[in-house]
């Protein structure tokens, strides 16, 4: 998001004609110190409440001189507000911010709500202040709307604030637990190596062990060794292989119990099929395979060659025209 | 198949007294909408009355049979047969006064050319109407494209017409394999063509389904050449148990030969003063462009 040159209107800051997709150096220039941005792009830009961006230096140096004005709009700030840019246009940084602190208000869920069309109905009126708030659009009234809103729900408002923070407790454990599980991983393969590379200079010890007291000749002791070694490498590969399963793959833990609700059991009745019965109000039709034994196909013209390749066969034009004959020969009229 | 198509289900009558009550109705209808409408010079006698509409209609589909013949690439008779039955649908619901049979005769012959994948372009089409010029080939095609939704929409898009041709191939081909007592089926082919063409031109494709015509058709030539086929419709077809079908089928039989034998070719003096009458209300009344011929 960064590196990429924005082109959206109203939003170029530093050179016009940017033209390329990934210009780094000709980014958002700070618009005071304008050059700094491009000389040093490690440079950072912050954003403020009112939503105008200062690379870091220009921070400083601005309350330095331990006045708090925006260069841009002249609302008064404090250091503290200022926070580390994430996204190329500074307004989104701002509606983020507000938006944080709307929600910590108006923070239902939708299971607060007695239907879907409420639910609608209040997170449009959420986004409605945010965006009064993002363009300062009636400020005051906004604000005014949000603290009668903060007074009524009060309780509410508590209430979901604990469960968000349960929540958010609960995903913290998980975390944990994971960052556990990677540790412990960890350092059951770095003790398994330690081992393996143990066991590796145990042999070649004990192989020179027995060179020198040994009497047994020393091409089978070498003979000996090898095997050995041989041996360890094969113990070793079958101990990698043994991953070891604590865990099944729906991600519950082996070992532990769940329970198991009974599900109902959906009875149904077997399904049969019955051909369809066409009622023709007419003779029966001999079936299309027999009429060549009938002796149908004698009096219909035999099909070319190129009417074959295509799939034809006069089968099928005769067994039409019998069919048709035959439909609603019988049919009962008044 | 027919027993399931919507011709069955929809546009098979009962008999020939619902078809005269449906035409009676439109007549009805359009009187009524024209009087309450008090256009000037909208009076009783000015309309057609339904029988009068019957000459005219007679008149025109014998003139839509003549240009299908005279088409220029030679039409299917099945297309032709298609042609005449929408022709015949349509104003069984609607009066001749308020379409003009001349535009809808030839929008039934381009429908029914495109329904069964009879590929004419439409400037072919319209170049078989030879005594046009053609600007005039032209305005009619536009008539063409601008009435022909109404008439599909008429139709109730029912567009598949289920016409005689078919059934008669596949009885003769039955009569072939089943019925050697009849020796040569091919030469009844010829009068068996010329009654099912004199067929269309009656009522009998609304009220019975097209196998029965076929058999009826057969049968009656057979009879013509002096053959004898009773023994095909108890032996073949299995009837000889069942006499109640087989007199329900020579029922139908004689009802289609009495409706062939009433069909009359309009008398040109009646024809010509309800022709005066009608482009009489259609100039008044009408909306429509009117072509000539």
């Amino acid at each position: 998001m960064k590196g990429r040159c924005s082109n959206s209107p109203g939003l170029i800051r530093g050179k016009e004609n940017c033209q390329s997709d990934l210009c780094e150096m000709d980014d958002q220039g700070c618009p005071r110190c304008k050059t700094t941005k491009y000389r040093n792009p490690s440079l950072k830009l912050m954003v403020n409440v009112c939503g105008h961006t200062l690379c870091e230096s220009c921070v400083d140096m601005l309350f330095v001189r331990g006045s708090g004005n925006c260069v841009q709009c002249d609302t008064p700030l404090r250091k503290s507000n200022f926070r580390v840019q994430l996204f190329e246009d500074p307004a989104v940084d701002k509606e983020v911010e507000i938006r944080k602190k709307v929600l910590k208000i108006y923070n239902k869920r939708d299971f607060d709500f007695s239907n879907l069309r409420e639910y609608n109905d209040y997170l449009e009126r959420v986004e409605e202040i945010v965006y009064n708030l993002t363009n300062n659009l009636e400020v005051e009234g906004t604000k005014q709307i949000m603290e009668a809103y903060q007074r009524e729900n009060r309780d509410i408002i508590q209430k979901n604030k604990a469960k968000l923070t349960r929540e958010q407790e609960e995903l913290e454990e998980l975390l944990l637990l994971e960052q556990q599980g990677n540790e412990q991983r960890r350092l059951e393969t770095l003790q398994e190596e330690q081992r393996q590379l143990q066991a590796k200079r145990k042999s070649k010890q004990a192989l020179l062990d027995e060179l020198e007291r040994s009497h047994v000749p020393a091409t089978i002791l070498l003979a000996q060794h090898k095997d050995r070694a041989a041996q360890l490498e094969t113990q070793i590969e079958k101990q990698k292989q043994v991953v070891k399963t604590t865990i099944f793959s729906t991600g519950i833990p082996m070992g532990q119990t769940v329970s198991l609700l009974t599900v109902n059991r959906l009875e149904e009745v077997l399904y049969h099929y019955q051909p369809i019965h066409m009622h023709t109000y007419g003779p029966p039709v001999p079936e299309l395979e027999q009429l060549g034994r009938l002796g149908y196909l004698n009096h219909v013209r035999t099909a070319q060659p190129q009417d074959m390749a295509g799939g034809y066969n006069s089968g099928l034009a005769c067994h039409r025209a019998i069919q048709d004959a035959f439909s609603g020969l019988f049919h009962p009229l008044g | 198949m027919f027993h399931i198509s919507s011709q069955k289900k929809y546009w098979t009558f009962d008999n020939e007294e619902s078809l005269e009550q449906l035409r009676y109705e439109a007549n009805q209808k359009y009187r009524n909408k024209m009087l309450a409408s008090g256009k000037p010079g909208v009076s009783d006698a000015v309309f057609l009355e339904a029988h009068e509409e019957n000459v005219l209609f007679r008149h025109y589909e014998k003139r839509l049979l003549d240009f299908c013949n005279a088409f220029k690439p030679v039409m299917p008779k099945s297309v032709v047969g298609t042609a005449i039955m929408y022709f015949r649908r349509f104003y069984l619901n609607n009066s001749l006064m308020e379409y003009h049979p001349r535009t809808i005769m030839l929008i039934c012959a381009y429908l029914s050319c495109k329904v069964d994948e009879f590929n004419v372009s439409s400037t072919q089409f319209v170049g078989n109407l030879v005594q046009e010029s053609a600007a005039g080939q032209e305005r009619a095609l536009e008539q063409i494209l601008e009435y022909e939704l109404l008439l599909i929409q008429q139709l109730n898009f029912h567009l598949v017409v289920h016409t005689p041709y078919r059934p008669m191939e596949g009885l003769l081909i039955d009569i072939k394999t089943r019925y050697p007592l009849l020796e040569n089926p091919e030469s009844l082919r010829k009068s068996v063509d010329d009654f099912l063409t004199r067929v269309t031109l009656t009522d009998s494709g609304l009220l019975f389904p097209p196998s029965q015509i076929a058999m009826t058709a057969i049968l009656n030539s057979a009879s013509r050449a002096g053959l004898s086929m009773e023994s095909y419709l108890t032996e073949c077809m299995g009837l000889k148990e069942d006499k109640e079908t087989l007199l329900k089928m020579y029922d139908a039989m004689r009802r289609i030969k009495s409706l062939m034998k009433k069909y009359e070719l309009p008398k040109p003096d009646e024809v010509n003063a309800y022709k005066v009458k009608l482009e009489r209300v259609h100039a008044d009344f009408g909306t429509n462009s009117n072509m000539n011929g």
